[in-house]
């Protein structure tokens, strides 16, 4: 009978939906149709290529985001860490330190930030908002001082010709795709199966009732900071390698920091903590990915661009709040 | 609900209040300055005092003994992108400007061309009682009655940069920026007879670049073969190669890719060297990012265009300077500090070398 053959068909969407992702999959999956049907040259296989770039370093930052996220907390400094650890990278090659163990200390100066972010939040008791702000300016500083403001040229890349180096840190057509799945599978699984995971939640969702089950609390909120920083930082590297350039130019590590939490945001965690997943970030990160490449495809025009930006996502959260509405059975609107 | 939305709100504000300045748009024209031009532009005074001076440690000295006069002289520069890297070469010429004559300089003004704050450090430097301010008129109005008043407090202002037409300063020291839009547009024509050509831009609407497109528009419409396209491509540079990237992939037929910023011309010359479409597309822009340079001088694209901000910087300085030193007989003169579009021959010395008229080197002379 058509009538349980339907019944069937809800059921199968329901136990989809109840996936805590499921409605921002299905946006993101109308979203990728829509500019299939409607921007010629969208489904192609060279503009999958071009898509990458557009999520994947946004997938990576949410992914951190996310953690410090679910403590009910937010990390504002990450486009500043983007923003410094490809100088700093820059400086330790100028020094002589060789590529990649160049990187691993750039990423170490980028965990150290997220240390002293999470020694202000957990330990001094400064709000996350005002500490991250504080440290977004004082980066943004360092950065233009170090740099005295001019660009240069990601050590180890070069214009016309991609060397190993840089095939594996952000320059291969793929190796930022892989850098970012690889970390959300890895940093799901933290969060779904490992205590860290759990102590994260708990801490997120009721920080009273951790701290007095025995969890340490500081203890998990420093390295929730000290995660997020190090993907952030990582970013920073990537993309300095795949553009070959880095520029000191804060305005557009800000753009990065606001793309970076919208992607968790977008994802579904929740920005008053206690909820959210990696998965999300990324789900969330190649929604705006699509998004954007879609509208440069079809062909935008300058002055339209964010009024078209704007009111996708305006129109795609609408349908992902329907739809989980759906999801968590409170009726159909 | 509500902690959602003021989160949202936080963040939303952070991102605005850094829009302006962002702009990719900003780097535009770093320059670089070769000797020749230093002497020919900067006039005969400038050889005589270097000859005078022997040394830069005894130039304070050098310059008082030539011009009679004993103070040190303290300038004002307002800017509106303070930290943006295009005016790295202008901070240097100013420096070494005011080293030859014994001055000192302040570098002020808004990072995000923010008219408000530029127009408070204007009327904090006519407080402070400064010698001469340079500002970068970047308003049509909002500077006329600041630039009044310092004038009436006999502190000269002069423009560089950016200038307006109903201003009283003193004198111009820079390029039209609509004008530079308009040759690129001839340029473009005579590259790129007919079809479709796309203009990249990295946040339409900023001061310092949406003239220059605008130029170009107004050239382009008046080739009927030639159908316009204009794109943003926002602000930070690995995202605005994405974007060139994109509009080549969904949009094969294009004839020529150019750019009026400084992110977007590399972009521009990174994507047609990736999709080896050197020769099929024709692409150009404006500056001298050091991949632009390369992949220049290897043909990837045709042009670049360098309007040499060194000298917005040491021109300023040394006309505020004999403007005092002069006591207001002297000093005071436009200057136009050029639109030198480099190909993929001139631009070779630039690939070649650091400097502070680039901006590449903080260390004296050309290496």
């Amino acid at each position: 009978m058509g009538r349980t053959l339907g019944g069937r068909a809800l059921k199968l969407v329901r136990g989809f939906l109840t996936l805590r992702e499921g409605s921002i999959i299905v946006v993101a999956i109308v979203t990728t149709a829509y500019f299939s049907a409607n921007a010629t040259n969208f489904a192609t296989v060279s503009n999958f290529k071009t898509l990458l770039p557009y999520f994947a370093p946004l997938a990576i930052l949410g992914a951190g985001e996310v953690f410090v996220m679910i403590n009910g907390e937010i990390d504002l400094s990450i486009g500043a860490v983007y923003l410094l650890t490809p100088f700093v990278f820059y400086e330790l090659n100028k020094a002589g330190v060789p590529l990649v163990a160049g990187v691993i200390l750039s990423l170490l100066v980028a965990m150290a930030v997220g240390a002293i972010n999470g020694f202000f939040v957990a330990v001094i008791g400064i709000s996350s908002f005002v500490t991250t702000l504080g440290m977004l300016f004082t980066l943004d500083g360092l950065t233009l001082i170090v740099s005295h403001t001019a660009p240069v040229a990601t050590p180890g890349t070069s214009a016309l010709h991609v060397n190993t180096f840089a095939q594996v840190f952000g320059g291969g057509t793929y190796s930022e795709l892989i850098w970012a799945v690889g970390i959300v599978v890895v940093l799901q699984g933290v969060l779904t199966f490992t205590r860290w995971g759990v102590y994260t939640v708990a801490v997120g969702g009721n920080r009273l009732g951790a701290a007095e089950a025995g969890i340490r609390v500081r203890f998990v909120l420093i390295r929730n900071f000290v995660l997020c920083a190090a993907c952030a930082g990582l970013v920073g590297i990537l993309e300095a390698v795949r553009a070959v350039t880095a520029t000191p130019d804060p305005s557009g590590s800000n753009e990065i920091l606001f793309q970076g939490i919208a992607a968790a945001v977008i994802g579904g965690t929740l920005l008053r903590g206690g909820s959210g997943t990696v998965v999300g970030a990324l789900i969330g990160a190649l929604f705006l990915g699509v998004l954007h490449d879609g509208l440069i495809i079809q062909g935008v025009s300058a002055n339209y661009l964010n009024l078209y930006l704007g009111l996708a996502i305006l129109i795609a959260m609408s349908v992902n709040v329907y739809v989980q509405r759906v999801r968590t059975g409170s009726g159909l609107g | 609900m509500s902690d959602t939305d003021q989160a949202n709100e936080a963040v939303e504000k952070l991102d605005f209040f850094d829009r302006g300045s962002e702009d990719g748009p900003g780097f535009d024209r770093r320059a670089f300055l070769r000797r020749t031009a230093l002497t020919g532009v900067a006039a005969g005074s400038v050889s005589t005092l270097l000859a005078a001076c022997g040394s830069s440690a005894s130039s304070s000295s050098g310059a008082s003994s030539i011009f009679a006069s004993n103070k040190s002289f303290k300038f004002t520069f307002v800017n509106h992108v303070t930290t943006n890297p295009f005016f790295v070469p202008t901070q240097y010429g100013a420096a070494d400007a005011c080293k030859l004559l014994g001055c000192s300089y302040q570098w002020a003004g808004s990072q995000s061309s923010n008219v408000g704050e530029m127009v408070n450090a204007v009327n904090s430097a006519v407080s402070a009682g400064v010698d001469g301010i340079a500002v970068s008129l970047v308003d049509e109005t909002a500077f006329n009655s600041p630039v009044q008043a310092a004038l009436s407090a006999k502190i000269p202002v002069v423009a560089y940069n950016a200038d307006a037409k109903t201003n009283p300063r003193l004198a111009y020291i820079g390029q039209d920026l609509f004008v530079s839009g308009e040759k690129m547009g001839e340029h473009i024509a005579s590259l790129v007879p007919s079809g479709d050509v796309a203009l990249f831009i990295a946040t339409p609407g900023s001061l310092n670049i949406q003239p220059r497109i605008e130029g170009a528009l107004k050239t382009l419409k008046g080739k009927p073969g030639i159908t316009t396209h204009v794109i943003a491509t926002g602000a930070a540079v690995p995202a605005e190669l994405s974007v060139v990237d994109s509009y080549i992939t969904g949009h094969p037929n294009t004839k020529g890719m150019f750019a009026v910023d400084a992110g977007s011309t590399q972009s521009v010359a990174q994507t047609i060297q990736k999709h080896g479409l050197k020769g099929k597309v024709k692409g150009g822009g404006y500056d001298l990012l050091e991949i632009t340079e390369q992949l220049l001088a290897s043909g990837e694209i045709q042009f670049t265009i360098d309007q040499q901000p060194y000298l917005q910087g040491f021109l300023p300085i040394l006309e505020l300077y004999l403007y005092q030193a002069s006591k207001t007989l002297s000093g005071i003169a436009d200057v136009n500090t050029g639109l030198k579009f480099l190909t993929e021959e001139t631009v070779k010395p630039y690939n070649a070398t650091k400097s502070r008229y680039e901006g590449t080197a903080t260390a004296a002379g050309v290496s």
